[in-house]
């Protein structure tokens, strides 16, 4: 019971708890009481599990960058990337450049490496098919293949999502 | 390969299948669709009783219907259900008994799907625990209840399952033994449920029926319907929160047995016939 465990089981009750009241919909007496008690069981169940560094949690800071992120994924990268493909399929001469390109990453932790992977997958025109973690390397599908160089190819498509999820997760 | 031609018969076939079906249906060629009014007037009944504070000696005292039949009205069969469940897993287990599907001490990194998948299913895990929790903590209440919610906790073990591997989950506690405890701890404080009333009534030498959940004419003991001003529905919670410890084991023990390679099974197996080689 040492002090980096209670932290971890705090931040994953916190998850739970508000999964909990969420998926509940309500917040009456009982919803918050039998809340908290399935967030203390679950929370110590898998705590271990899914948060290796708890001081993280306690910077703020990464909270803000996780806001900014979202607001500039989901506003601008993910548009750019509808508008692009949206283009491409509307064109009559189909204008497409496949191919599946390296992409080397440089962050640290597990959960940086996949808000990025993810980041690319989910934006229509890239995928990310498989990735090398002793290379540091994901292999994404690409529908406009403007490079095959690694580094060329990293500043088209992941640069920006890296910069972000270094400063949320590492 | 199939050529053009015969991919539009099969395709009009079905489409002239699908309509003339439709068209059977909707003059009732398959008979009426509604039942007749004299069963209708057992769901009539069922409506008024449910939760109705007036008539409290014919009434369940919770505000959904399912979980009030499956619980009260017609606890008993339920019991005899899970009953039922559970001897099926015993009968898996004694299928599988000398099966130990084998300890490869092997690097837990290589195991398993990749590291997105990973990293995904470590921040879903306790989300998926927190949503089963509350189906089954809000089954005398809304749509759900104790299986439901025990069949979406076993979702947990089974994700962990596919995308880290059998010898990873059997490492960290989950294991056949584990959930067998677990399980049996569920159907205890079912049985437990069943006779509480009985047990409370016995105090005061007042008449209780097994699987009571609600004061009755000759028996005026009951569970209370609200705590605080919240519906518990009496023994119905317990019901449910049993129900579903007992239901996310079993679930997980059959997972576990099913993951196991039928290799292993083969070499238990022969060394008792040894004439299939």
């Amino acid at each position: 019971m040492d002090a980096k465990w209670l932290g971890k089981w705090a931040g994953v009750s916190i998850l739970v708890f508000i999964t909990y009241i969420i998926f509940s919909g309500s917040i009456s007496g009982y919803d918050l009481l039998t809340g908290a008690i399935v967030a203390v069981i679950v929370g110590g169940l898998v705590a271990n599990f899914v948060i290796t560094e708890p001081r993280k949690l306690l910077e703020v800071g990464r909270l803000g960058w996780l806001i900014v992120y979202a607001i500039y994924y989901f506003f601008a990268a993910e548009v750019r990337a509808h508008l692009d493909v949206m283009k491409r399929i509307l064109h009559p001469r189909m204008p497409i450049n496949p191919a599946i390109v390296r992409i080397p990453y440089r962050v640290e932790t597990d959960y940086a490496m996949t808000l990025i992977a993810n980041s690319i997958t989910n934006t229509p025109g890239t995928v990310v098919v498989d990735l090398d973690p002793e290379k540091k390397i994901f292999y994404v599908h690409w529908i406009d293949a403007k490079t095959l160089e690694a580094e060329k190819a990293r500043k088209h498509v992941s640069e920006s999502f890296e910069y972000y999820a270094k400063r949320i997760f590492d | 390969m199939r050529t053009t031609k015969e991919n539009l018969v099969i395709a009009i076939s079905m489409a002239l299948f699908v309509l003339l079906l439709s068209l059977v249906l909707a003059v009732g060629g398959l008979g009426y669709i509604l039942p007749p009014p004299q069963v209708r007037l057992i769901a009539s009944w069922y409506l008024r009783v449910t939760f109705n504070p007036f008539e409290r000696l014919f009434s369940a005292m919770a505000p959904e219907g399912v979980t009030s039949i499956v619980w009260d009205f017609r606890g008993l069969d339920t019991l005899f259900e899970t009953t039922v469940f559970y001897l099926a897993i015993i009968g898996s287990i004694a299928i599988a008994r000398g099966v130990i599907g084998g300890h490869k001490e092997v690097d837990e990194k290589k195991l398993g799907l990749s590291l997105i998948v990973k990293s995904v299913t470590r921040i879903s895990l306790g989300m998926i625990l927190a949503v089963a929790a509350s189906i089954a903590l809000h089954g005398h209440l809304t749509p759900g209840g104790g299986f439901q919610g025990g069949a979406s906790a076993a979702v947990a073990p089974l994700i962990l399952l596919v995308v880290f591997s059998r010898y990873f989950i059997e490492k960290h506690g989950i294991t056949k033994n584990t959930m067998l405890i677990l399980r049996s701890i569920g159907l205890f404080g079912i049985g437990m449920t069943a006779f509480i009333v009985v047990i409370i009534a016995l105090a005061s030498g007042a008449p209780a029926f097994v699987f009571q959940n609600q004061p009755k004419t000759i028996a005026p003991t009951g569970m209370p319907f609200e705590i605080g001003g919240a519906l518990t529905g009496g023994t119905l919670w317990f019901f449910n929160v049993f129900e579903m410890v007992a239901v996310a084991a079993g679930f997980t023990i059959i997972f576990l047995l099913l993951a196991i390679p039928e290799e292993e099974y083969k070499k238990i197996l022969r060394l008792g016939g040894g004439e299939h080689e």
